[in-house]
This record gives C-alpha cells, sequence and structure tokens, in this order.
C-alpha cells in the first residue's frame, strides 16, 4: 500500500506527468476564457459604442441630468443633435471620409450647428486617452470634454474621467488675445493660481498626476493645432449660427 | 444528514465569522478600500469575489489529488484568474457603467489573498463540497465586511444609500456637511480599523481567545 502510494507520489511529479498536467489545464482553461470571451463579443462592442456615444453628449453637454439614460434614449438625443462628419485638410467639413480627412461630429438643434465636437486620442502615462472635446460654434471656446477610456492610476491620472477635472474645461478659450492658437493645458495645481493672461488656457490640474497633465496637454495641442482649418471655418462664421446641410454643401 | 448540515453550518460559521477573511486573517484590504465608495461598486466586487472563491475552491479540490505539487501554485492561479477573466467579461457585457467603476479591481481578485490563501489552506485538504463551502463562506465574510464599510462610506461621504439621497434637505440646511474623507482612501481604513476593533471585541474575538 505505502508502496502503492510512493510510487503515485513519484509519478505524478514525474516531468511527463507535469508537462502533460500543465498542458492540458491550459487547453482546458483556456478554451473556457475563449468562448466566454467569443460569446460576449457582440455585447461589449454593443456597450462601447454606447459607451462613446454617451462620452460625445456628455462633451456636448446634451446629457439631462437627474434622468435614468436608457440606451434608447441615448441612442434617440444621439441622432437628432450629433452628426458624423469629416473635413479636409483646408477644414472643409464634408459629408464623407477621404484619404486624408479628419474625423469630426458637429451639434445641432433643429439643423443649426451649435458647435463640433473633436476626438481626442493621445498617449497618457499607461496607455492611451481617448476622450472627446467639444467647442461653440465661435471655433475658441470649449464647450465641454470628457473621457471614454484610459488606463491611467485611479485615484490619480484616473481623476480625469471624474466630473470636477471635465467640468473643468467649460468656457476656456484656445485663442489667445493675438488671436494665435494657445490650446487648453493642464496646470500644475490650480488655474486660478496662474498669471492672469494664462487663466483662460489652463484647467486646474490633479495632484499626484502631473504626467497624466503633462501628455494630456500635449495630446491636445498637437490635436488642435491638426484641426485648426476647422476652427478657422468656424471663427470666420463669427458664431452665427449655420445651417447644418448648407454647411455640407459649402 | 443532521450531521452534514452542521459541518457546513461550522465551515460557514468559522469563514463568515470566527476567521473572517478581513477582520481575522487581514487579506484583502486593498480592495476593501478601493471598492468601497458606492455600496452599488462593493455590493458586484462583493458577488464576484464570492463566486470566484467559491467556484476556485470547488475546482482546485476535484484536481487535488491530480495536480503535482511542485507546479501548484501555478495550476491555482491558473484557475483562479481564468475564473476572474470570465466575471470581468460577463460584468462588462452585463453591468458595462459598474465595471468601469471597478476598473482594475476585478482584474485584481486574481492576486487577492483570500482566495489563493484558501486554495493553499482548504481547497488541497479537504473535498469539492466542503471547499466550495469554504470558498462561499470566505467570500461572504468578505462581502460583509466590504459592504459595511461601503455602507458608512456612502452615507456619511455622499449622504446616499445605493446612490439614492437619505439625508434629508433640511439636516444639510442646519449645517451639516457630507465628509470628504469618507470618499477617499483614509476613510475606509479608519471604518476598517473601528470594524475590526469591534470584531474582535465581541465574544469570540481575538481579545476574548486570549483569556
Amino acid at each position: 500500500m505505502s508502496d502503492k502510494k510512493q510510487s503515485n507520489r513519484s509519478f505524478k511529479n514525474s516531468r511527463v506527468y507535469v508537462v502533460f498536467f500543465a498542458l492540458a489545464v491550459a487547453l482546458v482553461f483556456s478554451v473556457l476564457i475563449t468562448s466566454a470571451a467569443t460569446m460576449l463579443k457582440p455585447l461589449h462592442q454593443q456597450n462601447r459604442i454606447l459607451d462613446k456615444k454617451t462620452n460625445l453628449l456628455e462633451a456636448a453637454n446634451l446629457l439631462p441630468e437627474n434622468e435614468r439614460l436608457t440606451p434608447e434614449k441615448i441612442q434617440t438625443i444621439y441622432d437628432t443633435h450629433i452628426r458624423e462628419v469629416h473635413a479636409d485638410p483646408r477644414g472643409q467639413i464634408l459629408r464623407q471620409a477621404t484619404g486624408d480627412s479628419l474625423q469630426l461630429y458637429l451639434i445641432h438643434t433643429d439643423q443649426q450647428v451649435q458647435g463640433y465636437i473633436v476626438p481626442i486620442s493621445t498617449r497618457g502615462l499607461w496607455g492611451k486617452i481617448h476622450g472627446y472635446l467639444a467647442f461653440e460654434a465661435d471655433g475658441e471656446t470649449v464647450a465641454g470634454f470628457s473621457v471614454y477610456s484610459h488606463s491611467e492610476t485611479p485615484g490619480l491620472g484616473g481623476e480625469i474621467e471624474s466630473q470636477w477635472f471635465q467640468d473643468n474645461f467649460k468656457g476656456k478659450k484656445i485663442l489667445n488675445a493675438h488671436n494665435q492658437l494657445v490650446s487648453v493645458s493642464i496646470a500644475k495645481g490650480k488655474s486660478e493660481n496662474m498669471p492672469e493672461n494664462l487663466q483662460d488656457h489652463y484647467v486646474d490640474g490633479i495632484s499626484g498626476a502631473t504626467l497624466t497633465g503633462r501628455y494630456l496637454s500635449e495630446g491636445l495641442e498637437e490635436t488642435l493645432t491638426q484641426y485648426e482649418p476647422v476652427s478657422i471655418i468656424f471663427r470666420q462664421k463669427k458664431g452665427s449660427l449655420t445651417h447644418l446641410e448648407t454647411l455640407l454643401d459649402e | 444528514m443532521q450531521n452534514n448540515l452542521s459541518h457546513y453550518k461550522e465551515i460557514l460559521v468559522k469563514g463568515i465569522w470566527r476567521e473572517n477573511p478581513v477582520a481575522y486573517q487581514v487579506l484583502g484590504i486593498c480592495s476593501a478600500l478601493a471598492v468601497t465608495v458606492k455600496m452599488s461598486t462593493a455590493l458586484v466586487m462583493s458577488i464576484a469575489l464570492t463566486l470566484v472563491a467559491g467556484f476556485s475552491g470547488l475546482i482546485i479540490s476535484s484536481l487535488r489529488h491530480l495536480i503535482p505539487s511542485n507546479i501548484r501554485i501555478i495550476v491555482e492561479l491558473t484557475v483562479i484568474a481564468s475564473l476572474v477573466i470570465v466575471t470581468d467579461q460577463i460584468l462588462q457585457a452585463y453591468l458595462y457603467d459598474i465595471s468601469k467603476q471597478l476598473s482594475i479591481f476585478v482584474g485584481l481578485i486574481i492576486t487577492n489573498c483570500i482566495i489563493l490563501g484558501r486554495a493553499e489552506a482548504f481547497a488541497l485538504a479537504n473535498n469539492p463540497a466542503d471547499s466550495f463551502v469554504d470558498g462561499i463562506a470566505n467570500g461572504l465574510g468578505y462581502s460583509m465586511i466590504l459592504m459595511a464599510v461601503a455602507f458608512f462610506r456612502e452615507l456619511l461621504g455622499s449622504g446616499q444609500f445605493f446612490g439614492i439621497s437619505v439625508i434629508p434637505g433640511f439636516v444639510y440646511d442646519m449645517g451639516f456637511q457630507d465628509m470628504g474623507i469618507m470618499v477617499l482612501a483614509p476613510g475606509a481604513f479608519f471604518i476598517i480599523g473601528l470594524l475590526v476593533w469591534l470584531k474582535n471585541s465581541l465574544p469570540g474575538g481575538i481579545s476574548h481567545e486570549k483569556k
């Protein structure tokens, strides 16, 4: 009996057995994970698209407060207020994407263009930060900012998705007194401690997340420089409302 | 049968109360700090951890005669990690908002000492049914503390209970303010500390054991 136990134990620790056991375990569990991931993929994608739309609406301040948001409701608001368009390098708004066009979203109410939303995609400390920056129709005032995906440290850089940080962007200007593009950056500490002429271009920073702030500032500047031709088109209209279809047909 | 029931009851009482993973074994503190700002996130985390603890106990215990002892930790981790990933996938599909708030903490269930601890200390030496009950019991013990911490933090920190404001407006008018510290990690430290103290000074706690 003890002999049998002994041989059983040594068999269990023999190399062949260990390798086969490890392979079997790996196989069984990878099948389990793969099937779970594959089966749930359509739901994940649906959630992700809805989450992006919710964030677009949030940046554009179109989400009703204190109301339960059903997916249908979000879809309805999105369909009535947002139009996905493209812009060529001269800032011309196009219906369809071309080779070198930039993607953006127009905010409209009853077909009157109220502003536009620029997708932000920049490096963060640990990974990409994705979000949206919305502008008013004057082409220089920030209407809102939102982040829908990031991998920053929770509690530190992760604060970029918190309400106070995002609200912080509202009303900031991307042009200085000489009408030059200065972008909007994340301050170290409170923006009210900055020199007065800079306060309009800085938002309050997050303590403990200096690098996240720096990367986000760089990313915003880069994106805004890219989208500057579009902003110029809006600025030329001096904030007067334009019909959606006219803008597209110009 | 009677015997069996009292046997399971014994395992449950031990996991939930007498050797409570957070208050007695002081395990799983990291996530207890991180996900207890709101009760809804704490509840989802509790359910996820309890299920993973139960099923990892069940699976590891069923394999306990087959697992070669020199790779047993890796095998245990494979089982636990797979269960956690599947749980995370399910949360992402059906509770997307909460899963976003829990962010990496669902993934970190893998490294939660409670689960590996139960696998090592219990599942490898006991039969599958007992191990399942033990996992669930420890999960419930963890959940109990988590929910208590979340209850106080959400109530004192944001004046809410499961996201519903419960502190009437006139209390705020009289000058009451939400305690900002409760929303931050130190608030959780205080509450966990108080709970550990309370638990261990009640009958059956450490302070009574020594006498």
